[in-house]
Order: C-alpha cells, then sequence, then structure tokens
C-alpha cells in the first residue's frame, strides 16, 4: 500500500512538471477600476495560452512601481514586464536594464510596427530603436462647460483658440459677490509641469537641448524661452486677476471637482478623464465639450507630446519567460485589448486599426470628445520638439518647476525668475546625472 | 520518562545553560531587530559616502560629498530651520493643550467618558487617513472650513496653497493627531496625584492656579518629559504622512521637513547617498536632543 503512494506521488509530480507553466509577472501602476480591467485582460490571455501564467500585481503609483522595480533589480529577482511612465523613459534607457523592444519586434515577423500610430511611435523610439510597448498613451487637452458659456454671453461653438481669447472668456466667466469672493471662475488645470512641457511643444519650442535629448544625452536646459514665458505669463495673469483657481501639485481630482461642480467654466487635464469627463457632466446636468489647447495667436505651429505609460520587458529571465513575456505584450497591443482598454480608461488606442474600427462601430458619433483628442494628436507636427523631451531627472525637475510656480502664485518670483532659476536648476541637474552614466 | 526528566533537570538546573537561555530566547527579537534595523542604519552610514545611480548600476566614492552638499545648501537650511519650527510649536502646543484638557477630562462633568471617547477617536486614526480627513475639511471650494468662513468673515482662504495658511493647516492637523496620546499619559498621571496633597494645599488657601501650576503640573513632571520626547520623535519623523497628504511639502517648499525631504531624494529622485547624508544628519541631531535632554531634563524632573 506504502509503495503505491510513493509510486502516484512520484508519477503525479512528475505529470504536472511537464504541464508546469511560465509564470511571468506584470507590474502596473493603473489604481481602481483598472486594476481589475487589466487582470481581466490577463485572463483572456491565459485562455488563450494556457500554458503561460500572467501575475498581474498593481504595485502602486507609478514612482512607487518604479522604486519597487529598482529594489527588485538591486535584490536580483526582477518582475518579466513593468508599466513606466512616459517621463521615465530615458532612466529606463540607462540603466540598461531591459530588453530593447525593437529586438523581439525584429525577430517576429508576425508583428508589424507600422500599425502603430506613428505620433505615439516618435515618442518611444531613441536613436532609432523602439525601447518599449506603447501601452496607455494621452496628452492633454481643454474642456469647456457650454452651459456656462452660454450664460457668460459667450458663443458655446467656439471655444478660445489663443491664448487672448482665453483671456476674455475667462473675464466673462468670472463672477464676483461683494466681499469680492470669487463664486464662479475662468479656468482651471491642475499644479502640474507636464502642462507646461504641452504648452511647449504646441509652440514648436525645446525643453533641453540636443534636439530634446532625442540625439544625445542632453545637457543644457533650455525652455526659458519668448514659448516657455508666454505660458508662465498667462499662467500668472489668469492667477492674478482670478480668472482661474489653482490647485494643489498634481491634484488631478481636485481640478477635475472645480470643473465638474461649475465653479470654473473651463479645464485642461488630460485625455485620459474624457469619459469621466463626460459622464460627471451628464450626472451634474451641463453640456460639455472638448476642444484644442489654445495658444498664442502669433505663436508657430507645433504639436501635442505623448503621456502616459509604456510597458518594458526586464532582462535577466530564462529564455522561456522571455518568449512568454514577448507574447503577453504583444497581446496588449493588439486591436481588442487597445479598444477594450480605451473604453475602459479613455487612455487613447495606440493602434491605427483600432481607431478605424472605433470609427466604423461609430463610437466617435456617441464619444466626439475623443474623437477632438485624436485628432489634436494626428494634427501635431513631427520634430524633435512635439516628440517631447527625454532626460533621466525628470520627476526632479517636475517638483522644482512646480515649486517655482507656487512660489510665483504666492508672489515670491516673476514668471521671468520662475523660467530662469528652473532653467539653471534642470541644467544643474542634468550635469550631475550625466556624470553618472 | 525518568531519564527524560532527568534530562530536563540538567536542562533547567545547569548553571551555564541558566545564563544561556535568556540570551536564546532573545534571539528572533534581536534577528528581527538586526535585519529591519540595526542593518538598514548601518548601510546608511555606508550610502552617505557613495553616489549611486538609479538602478545601481555605477556606484562612486565621494567622501563627504553628500554631507557638503547636504549642509551649504541654503534650501536645506531653510529646511531645516522650518522643521525646527514646526516641531517646536507642535510639541510645545501639544503638550500645553493636552495638559489643560486633562485637567477638564479629570473633573466628574456628566458625561466625561463620552468627551474622553471623542477626543481620544484620532489616536486610532491613521496619519495619511487623518490628513485626508483635513485635506477635505480645508478643502478651499468644497470644504466645511471654508463655508463656515465665508458665512462668519466673508473670507475664503486657499488653507493649503498659500503662506502662512499651509503652515496653520499642517500644525492643526499634527496636534490634533498627537494629543490623544498625550492625553492618556495626562490623565493617568493626574489622576494618580493623592487628594490629601490637593486638600491640604486648598487648607493653606491656594488657588486653583496655584494648584495647578505649583502641585500638578510638577507631580506629572516625569509625564510632560516622556512626552517631549515622544513628541520630538513623532513630529520629526511620523509627520512625514500628514505633510505628504496635505501639502506635499508646498506651496513652493514653504512646508518641507528633513523626513519629507529625505523621502524626495530617496524615493522621487532616487539619490540615494544625498538621502542617506541628511538620515545621518537627522541621526545626529535626534541623538543630541536626547542627550540634552537626559542630562539638563533629568534635574528638573520631579520623580516621586
Amino acid at each position: 500500500m506504502k509503495k503505491f503512494f510513493v509510486i502516484l506521488l512520484i508519477v503525479s509530480l512528475l505529470v504536472t512538471l511537464g504541464m508546469a507553466k511560465t509564470k511571468i509577472q506584470f507590474w502596473h501602476a493603473m489604481s481602481g477600476w483598472r486594476i481589475e480591467l487589466l487582470q481581466n485582460m490577463a485572463n483572456d490571455f491565459m485562455e488563450r495560452h494556457p500554458d503561460i501564467e500572467v501575475e498581474v500585481q498593481y504595485t502602486g503609483s507609478y514612482q512607487d512601481t518604479l522604486n519597487k522595480l529598482i529594489a527588485a533589480i538591486k535584490a536580483g529577482t526582477p518582475p518579466h514586464v513593468v508599466q513606466v511612465f512616459e517621463i521615465g523613459t530615458q532612466s529606463m534607457i540607462d540603466g540598461g536594464i531591459a530588453i530593447t523592444m525593437q529586438d523581439m519586434i525584429d525577430k517576429d515577423p508576425t508583428f508589424d510596427m507600422a500599425a502603430l500610430l506613428p505620433q505615439v511611435l516618435n515618442y518611444y523610439v531613441v536613436d532609432g530603436k523602439l525601447y518599449c510597448m506603447p501601452f496607455n498613451s494621452s496628452n492633454a487637452i481643454m474642456f469647456y462647460n457650454k452651459t456656462m458659456f452660454e450664460e457668460a454671453g459667450l458663443d458655446p461653438t467656439n471655444p478660445p483658440a489663443t491664448y487672448e481669447e482665453l483671456l476674455e472668456a475667462c473675464k466673462a466667466l468670472t463672477k464676483k459677490d461683494a466681499n469680492g469672493n470669487i463664486i464662479k471662475s475662468g479656468i482651471t488645470w491642475n499644479l502640474h509641469s507636464w502642462f507646461f512641457e504641452q504648452m511647449l511643444a504646441l509652440q514648436d519650442a525645446p525643453m533641453v537641448n540636443n534636439n530634446n535629448g532625442r540625439t544625445a544625452a542632453p545637457t543644457e536646459a533650455v525652455f526659458n524661452n519668448e514659448a516657455g514665458l508666454k505660458f508662465v505669463k498667462l499662467w500668472k495673469e489668469l492667477s492674478d486677476n482670478d480668472y482661474m483657481v489653482n490647485t494643489k501639485k498634481e491634484d488631478w481630482t481636485g481640478a477635475r471637482k472645480l470643473f465638474l461642480s461649475q465653479s470654473v467654466g473651463m479645464l485642461i487635464t488630460s485625455t485620459s478623464d474624457v469619459a469621466a469627463i463626460m459622464d460627471g457632466a451628464k450626472e451634474n446636468g451641463f453640456e460639455v465639450s472638448a476642444a484644442f489647447l489654445p495658444t498664442p495667436a502669433d505663436s508657430p505651429q507645433g504639436g501635442v507630446v505623448i503621456g502616459g505609460g509604456s510597458l518594458w520587458m526586464i532582462d535577466g529571465n530564462p529564455v522561456n519567460e522571455e518568449e512568454a513575456t514577448w507574447e503577453f505584450v504583444k497581446f496588449m497591443s493588439e486591436t481588442e485589448q487597445q479598444i477594450a482598454w480605451h473604453k475602459g480608461t479613455g487612455y487613447f488606442p495606440v493602434r491605427k486599426d483600432a481607431i478605424t474600427q472605433l470609427l466604423n462601430e461609430g463610437y466617435y458619433r456617441d464619444y466626439p470628445d475623443h474623437m477632438v483628442a485624436i485628432l489634436q494628436l494626428l494634427f501635431s507636427k513631427q520634430n524633435s520638439n512635439t516628440n517631447g523631451a527625454i532626460m533621466g531627472i525628470f520627476p526632479e525637475f517636475r517638483n522644482t518647476f512646480e515649486d517655482n510656480i507656487e512660489r510665483m502664485l504666492n508672489g515670491q518670483l516673476t514668471p521671468e525668475q520662475v523660467l530662469k532659476m528652473s532653467e539653471e536648476t534642470a541644467t544643474e541637474l542634468l550635469e550631475e546625472y550625466n556624470e553618472m552614466y | 520518562m525518568r531519564r527524560l526528566q532527568k534530562a530536563a533537570s540538567v536542562f533547567t538546573g545547569g548553571t551555564l545553560l541558566k545564563k544561556i537561555i535568556p540570551y536564546l530566547l532573545l534571539v528572533p527579537t534581536f534577528f528581527v531587530i538586526i535585519a529591519f534595523i540595526y542593518a538598514p542604519a548601518v548601510n546608511s552610514f555606508r550610502m552617505s559616502f557613495f553616489r549611486e545611480n538609479k538602478f545601481g548600476t555605477k556606484t562612486m566614492y565621494v567622501g563627504l560629498d553628500n554631507f557638503e552638499k547636504v549642509l551649504f545648501d541654503p534650501e536645506y537650511l531653510q529646511i531645516a530651520s522650518f522643521t525646527l519650527l514646526y516641531v517646536g510649536l507642535t510639541v510645545f502646543l501639544t503638550v500645553f493643550i493636552s495638559f489643560l484638557l486633562a485637567l477638564l477630562l479629570n473633573k466628574n462633568v456628566p458625561g466625561t467618558y463620552i468627551y474622553r471617547a471623542l477626543i481620544f477617536i484620532p489616536y486610532a486614526v491613521s496619519p495619511a487617513i487623518a490628513g485626508s480627513l483635513w485635506t477635505f475639511l480645508l478643502d478651499p471650494v468644497a470644504g466645511h472650513v471654508n463655508y463656515l468662513f465665508t458665512n462668519i468673515f466673508g473670507t475664503q482662504i486657499a488653507w493649503l496653497t498659500t503662506r502662512p495658511y499651509a503652515f496653520y493647516a499642517l500644525l492643526l492637523a499634527t496636534i490634533w493627531k498627537m494629543m490623544p496620546f498625550n492625553l492618556i499619559f495626562y490623565i493617568a498621571g493626574l489622576q494618580s496625584i493623592s487628594s490629601d496633597l490637593l486638600e491640604s494645599a486648598t487648607l493653606d488657601g491656594a488657588n486653583a492656579f496655584v494648584k495647578t501650576w505649583k502641585i500638578k503640573f510638577p507631580l506629572v513632571s516625569p509625564m510632560t518629559f516622556y512626552l517631549v520626547i515622544m513628541n520630538i520623535i513623532s513630529g520629526m519623523f511620523q509627520s512625514f504622512a500628514i505633510i505628504n497628504v496635505m501639502t506635499s511639502g508646498g506651496p513652493g517648499g514653504y512646508t518641507n521637513t528633513m523626513m519629507y525631504k529625505v523621502y524626495l531624494d530617496a524615493f522621487s529622485y532616487q539619490k540615494t547617498g544625498l538621502a542617506s547624508a541628511q538620515s545621518v544628519v537627522m541621526f545626529v541631531i535626534m541623538a543630541i536632543v536626547t542627550v540634552i535632554y537626559f542630562i539638563f531634563g533629568e534635574r528638573r524632573v520631579h520623580y516621586r
């Protein structure tokens, strides 16, 4: 009897060994309902590939995820695929810890890179090589409350397109009580350096030298230019006149709340908020529409920069796991998944055929604001200025810039000083960074 | 069986073993402390002499460069002086208000238990949640505090984004959070003061002020001594969550503290060397504070 059990045990062990699944870990930074959405996508993948098991883990914010990745790499237990924010691109390349996505694509004839949106690819292609798989992309867009526009005597079909028109519209929208307290105001965007970066690109101006860091590692910040000054001055003018309500640093929810409660008539936010804003407007009983971001009347035309995140394959895992990971990454960029992801979150699809299919389905008829978001991206001129700066010091630069903007709003700095000081700090940080690579 | 008992008696009876057993029992604790406190602490001392890039692929010995960068940075000095102000004010106000509230809660007014329960609740709330709560209350548009302010004084204040209100908001939230801990100790301390003392003081003609500050306060001074130390530690280190949630060091770095700066440098910018140097600086400051307090504080504290 004993023997029988021993044999049974050995046989079952061997059987399970033969069926052993390849386990891969996927770390992401998408909170809330998106955790379930990504899990479902992974479940679909596992159904199609019964021999692969994907462990999906929400690892906190983008920054937390990056920190966990760094810790895992130092400990020698890297995950297989990690979602990294767009501003981590240069650090990831310099770190040399990822498999260049281009190598995987070149090996696999079933994957056609041309199916991806060139505007998205241009961000993640550095030195002619795609380093990661674009996954969740977004850029900045403006929403305006048509109902409030009508009440203020503005044309609801003609949103402001220039800084000058924006000031006029905000002036008309702003209302104060007898004590000088603001009841309604013109516009808000959360206090985030990202909007400054977008506004620079829209005016076809660079952030850092060496073609925004795309031909060589940047050594100097160059955003203290006319385009930058125009936007920061606008920010100050809007705030000084109470035409704009400022939030805390990077407080996306706060800005959205201001717009949805109809405290402000306009909102500049991420295109990944399109669904949330459209639903919120319906709930709060006002009409909303999306518009392109405003630019100064006399500025050259540039375009918007891609934000969001991408999927990175981490080096140092066995070959069979690497292959399984590539299958998963490929799956996540497929049309079906991209459409599900877009509908579930608002990040726009990174594939051309996904957009075509949505168009055929009549999706953009029901959600015209998504169309505005896509068009703004497609109309963007493509050069190093609009492809966005890449630099390893992005998180620290952003914090420095936002600190200086806060000082300006508290009356301690002028727009000129904000730009000068931020640029000097950024250049110092770049020099310090370059010493280490 | 008998043999086993004999072995056991040898085991417990042996003088050498008797000495070893306590240490053996402490091993698990020491293992945990060494792995999670001492080893990382030693490592951060070591790291303060190095510069490392993000993924640790390149490490460079820089000697005292990190310390030089920290100590000669005007921004860091400003952060240090803000930390001093913040910790000093919160500790003083927390201890003072707690003592006064404890006096009130010790008078057996009807409903004392309800008041006590209500005042203790913040202690059970985690600092991050306390921060979120106050962020809600102080919200310039939807917050209750501003609703009251607009109706009573006719003004709106952007509590978390303007000077000096961001500082006031932080003080409020920190004191609110730290007070219950102090209260528990003070109430216990006040309850243990014998009523004979107070009665004889009353017979000698002492008024309430004299009884409070000449009798009660000195008698709970060991408590105060302990609380001040604990409050300084929590103000220096644990207030991180409240600052992170409420102001993120803003506006414009105005409410940045030494602890929050360590977090930013280590976990937002991945400058582990610089952050380690800052933790060493904080370690030295805390060591000095503790030593000074034990030397000078001990003499004045009235131990019974």
